[in-house]
């Protein structure tokens, strides 16, 4: 912060009065203990109405996860953040499943980050029983039996508040239908108690407990205070339901947070406001790594509204997984949209490392392309690929290539912190609280328990680390201005460098064919970022398809843009990869794409290969898979699957794109049908085809659409009109889904389907042009034919 | 400069340069959050409300503009959710993170103005909005399903 600005007008009105703050907080009575802070009467109406964040409401909670009002309206606590993906209704579910309450008076509410940092995980929580996978009541992988944080999960009290990796339900649900279960025993217990009968002879439905033998009822609301101070005898004999006795989930239920995302009364961290609150504008400098030089306040600073103006320094890469962002200029004013124009106006001298500014695109993809050539480091060597491939009646290969992608989610970067002596304050939309909490402890000194997060909705996530320093630069400057409310927000532009992006990646596959036309061997080679989850994760061609000679070596390259988790994380560049070779494989070997891959996993003996073949039977028979088509469309299929090689959660599916292009080249997708693996159910039916219907757009643009290019070391596209997202009228007029039950529970759903998109417009593109085209995005080619 | 901006049927006396975007006028000064910034290029449609009835794109548009019109934002069509477009919105659980969907709602709206039976040719040229969480599959459903809910209304 060493220049932060020699003229800050901070005139005590603007200030958050310190004597209003704790008397705010003494008059949250009891809540003061956790440490829970409301803001002024005035901010609490404007922003209060319908706020999602973590409240105290003076009832004593049941357990963490669920508080009763005497109404019996249920809140339920929930650790995820809600980007669209309907975790906010999939996490109360599974809760409601066994508190077996009145599902229409549930209201979720984020849980409180602070507690998580004061409390640990009650010791019923770790109690994961059966197999795992393959018990219909099991939780997946037991990860928190011990108190050992696993994958970085900790034993605070929520475990894990990140959402990533499509784990909501995979790692939470366990312990939160514990959690649903364990508060209604006590709910029992405690009318028990009342009325002085056995809890055996009690039953609970609908929020109301009744007494067989008796027509004695009462309810949760009146009861609850009781259950708060019933603890349960032996926690750990409690078990919950399999599927088969659900009620609740497995069936579509309407999202929750709907209601307010049709009225515009839904809050995300752009919307919050607090009474004295400034806005901070900020530009950081273009090109990773590098950071400001100089920049010369006077220029603006009686500009109206202007407060003052900080250089921010690049922020630690250990708050940021290791990412490396930019150097910024912060200015702070009483709007944003005064801090932005001010800015716009400001000279800014950046201090550029001169061996990034001189790269570019196609330099890069050179350097990945000719590292293809050398020897990599080899993941899965089996048997003798080079003779076999030697030896082959034929040799098919293969180059293809995926650009640098954004999350561009539509919420820019936003947050408004407020950091005193005493503590931090912090509104935000964040897949990882537990992470920007320990940057706030960082950045300002207080200790992580002196720290609260108030969560929001959060308009798009896409990729967890995507988010990039919009914490960290928001707690910069509120540090700087002890005392005030800051609310930092990003440009679009700005947003677009405050990103992660997936690596850009190339990848030359080579199959030896017998004279029948099956693999006898394939080789594989990518090229990637290493800090892209490209080179390592989701790619092991010789799992899924048989073939007998193997071998799969990738090669990193160490450019300078910050890559990270975005949607589809590794998997959704090698699933194009992968099935656009099985593709040209197939087309080389004349036979049926469906049924050359039906026999290449009917070959395997892979744990979940009957699941494959089920999901490929199942979509060929919904598209009618052969039937004729008109001239100018086709049809391609393609198998998705993530966890298919070992034993464990999976999650499998099959989709069959139906493709048109007209003679002049404008390509449309028709129809996507979609056979999904259910596992032993789904949670939230609806919110997964929804997930699906997203995500079919998703990939649709980033086979059509979407890169993003480098020059001088910088982005180039940094807004909607160069970064193109499609629109309406290109969503595929037809999509059906169905799923089918399987052994074992699914891995997820957040994220990693439909990733076929890519491979079936290659592909059908190829089938009605003749051009096979390999290098992504798809629109930058004539596709015009006959 | 203190001007005066009728949005939602209620006059407001904001004090702004008049070049800024309505949208920030509305966002910051009128207080009425529901309109969303995205692009701030008039590429999104994030920001839509209405100006005289039409749709335009806040972020691009002068607050000095506006003034003398009557503007219709998201909490002007009903804060309880029971405007007929809000109602198939919820029927079809539209929205994902939601962000886009104020914006979505009142593009829906102008369309459903000019054009009270639209086909689905009508809609996919009619409503330019970007959604990233690619909703678009249920916007249109629940385009038609506002279209008759309106209709019903009418009769
Ligand atoms: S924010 Fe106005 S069109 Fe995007
Ligand atoms: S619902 Fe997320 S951007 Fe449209």
């Amino acid at each position: 912060m060493s220049h932060s600005s020699s003229r800050t007008r901070r005139n005590g009105a603007g200030d958050l009065d310190r004597r209003e703050f704790l008397a705010a907080s003494a008059a949250a009575g009891g809540a003061f203990v956790l440490g829970f802070w409301l803001p002024s009467k005035s901010a609490q109406a404007a922003i209060v109405a319908g706020a999602p964040w973590y409240e105290e409401t003076g009832t004593p909670e049941v357990n963490a996860w669920i508080v009763i009002e005497p109404d019996d309206t249920v809140t339920v606590r929930i650790a995820q953040t809600e980007l669209g993906q309907g975790v906010w209704t999939s996490n109360a579910m599974m809760v409601c499943e066994e508190l077996q309450c009145d599902w229409n008076k549930v209201r979720p509410q984020y849980a409180s980050a602070n507690r998580d940092a004061r409390e640990s995980a009650p010791e019923w929580t770790l109690n994961v029983m059966g197999e795992g996978a393959y018990d219909p009541a099991g939780g997946g992988e037991p990860l928190f039996r011990d108190r050992e944080p696993v994958r970085g999960i900790p034993d605070s009290l929520y475990r894990r508040m990140r959402t990533n990796e499509a784990s909501s339900v995979r790692d939470g649900r366990y312990y939160l239908q514990l959690a649903g279960a364990e508060a209604r025993e006590r709910l029992l217990l405690a009318a028990a108690a009342e009325w002085d009968v056995p809890a055996t002879e009690l039953s609970a439905k609908d929020s109301v407990i009744s007494h067989r033998g008796s027509d004695r009822t009462t309810t949760y609301g009146a009861v609850a205070h009781l259950a708060a101070e019933t603890p349960h005898p032996d926690p750990d004999a409690i078990r919950i339901k399999p599927p088969g006795e659900w009620t609740l989930m497995g069936r579509e239920q309407k999202n929750l947070d709907v209601p307010a995302k049709v009225t515009g009364a839904a809050v995300y961290g752009i919307d919050v406001r607090m009474p004295g609150m400034k806005w901070a504008a900020v530009r950081a400098c273009p090109v990773y790594g590098g950071d400001v030089e100089s920049f010369d306040f006077d220029a603006i600073r009686d500009r109206p509204g202007v407060r003052s103006a900080h250089h921010l320094p690049i922020p630690d890469p250990s708050l940021l997984r290791g990412r490396e962002f930019s150097g910024a200029v912060a200015v702070v004013a009483d709007t944003w949209y005064q801090a932005k124009t001010a800015l716009d106006d400001l000279p800014i001298a950046w201090d550029i490392p001169g061996d990034r500014a001189a790269l570019n695109t196609a330099g890069m993809h050179g350097t990945l392309l000719s590292a293809l050539s050398q020897p990599g480091r080899v993941r899965v060597d089996e048997g003798d690929v080079d003779s076999a491939i030697a030896g082959a009646n034929r040799v098919v290969e293969a180059t293809y290539s995926t650009p640098y992608l954004p999350r561009a989610r539509m919420e820019p970067g936003n947050a408004t912190v407020l950091v005193t002596d005493e503590r931090v304050d912090i509104w935000i939309g964040d897949q990882s609280p537990q992470e920007t909490r320990r940057s706030a402890s960082r950045i300002t000194g207080l200790a992580e328990q002196d720290v609260f997060i108030h969560l929001c909705h959060l308009g798009g996530g896409f990729g967890r680390n995507g988010n990039g320093p919009q914490a960290e630069q928001a707690l910069m400057i509120a540090n700087a201005n002890r005392g005030t409310p800051i609310h930092l927000l990003w440009t679009r532009e700005e947003d677009f460098i405050g990103t992660t992006y997936r690596a850009m990646g190339v990848a030359r596959l080579r199959a030896g064919l017998d004279a029948e036309g099956w693999p006898v061997g394939l080789e594989v080679r990518t090229a990637m970022q290493e800090d892209g989850f490209g080179p390592t994760s989701s790619f092991d061609v010789a799992s899924r398809y048989f073939t007998p000679n193997y071998r799969f070596s990738n090669h990193t390259a160490d450019f300078h843009i910050p890559c990270g988790t975005r949607r589809g994380v590794g998997q959704a560049a090698h699933e194009f990869y992968r099935e656009s070779f099985m593709n040209e494989l197939a087309h080389a070997a004349g036979k049926d794409p469906y049924l050359y891959r039906r026999e290449l996993i009917a070959r395997t003996d892979l744990p979940h290969r009957d699941d494959m073949i089920k999901a490929l039977d199942l979509v060929a028979e919904m598209a009618d898979w052969g039937s004729p088509l008109p001239q100018g469309t086709a049809r391609a299929i393609a198998l998705e699957e993530k966890g298919a090689e070992a034993r464990g959660t999976a999650t499998i599916s099959a989709m069959i794109h139906t493709v048109s292009i007209s003679r002049e080249g404008v390509l449309r997708l028709e129809r996507v049908d979609v056979a999904l693996d259910q596992g032993f159910s789904l949670i939230n039916p609806l919110s997964v085809k929804k997930q699906i219907e997203g995500q079919i757009v998703w990939f649709y643009n980033d086979a059509m659409h979407q890169a993003n290019t480098v020059l001088g070391g910088r982005i180039v596209e940094n807004n909607f009109h160069r970064f193109s997202v499609s629109r309406l009228a290109e969503d595929p007029p037809e999509i059906n889904i169905q799923f089918f039950e399987t052994e074992h529970w699914m891995r997820g759903m957040g994220h990693d389907r439909a990733t076929s998109v890519q491979s079936g417009i290659g592909d059908a593109i190829f089938q009605i042009t003749g051009k096979r085209l390999r290098d992504l995005p798809f629109s930058q080619n004539d596709l015009s034919w006959g | 400069m203190a001007f005066d901006l009728e949005v939602n049927g209620t006059s407001f006396s904001v004090d702004a340069d008049p070049q800024t975007p309505l949208l920030w006028v509305i966002r910051d000064q009128v207080g009425l959050t529901g309109t969303k910034f995205s692009c701030g290029i008039a590429q999104c449609g994030a920001c839509t409300v209405h100006v005289d009835g039409q749709p335009i794109r806040s972020c691009s548009f002068p607050a000095s503009a506006a003034v003398g019109r009557s503007i219709t934002t998201i909490e002007g069509l009903s804060a309880d959710g029971s405007h007929p477009v809000q109602l198939a919105w919820k029927e079809f659980d539209v929205p994902q993170c939601g962000y886009c969907q104020s914006g979505m709602i009142m593009s829906a709206m102008a369309l459903l103005d000019k054009n009270p039976d639209p086909t689905d040719a009508d809609i996919d040229a009619g409503i330019t909005n970007i959604c990233r969480c690619s909703t678009y599959h249920r916007v249109r459903k629940a385009v038609h399903r506002a279209a008759e809910l309106l209709k019903g209304q009418g009769a």
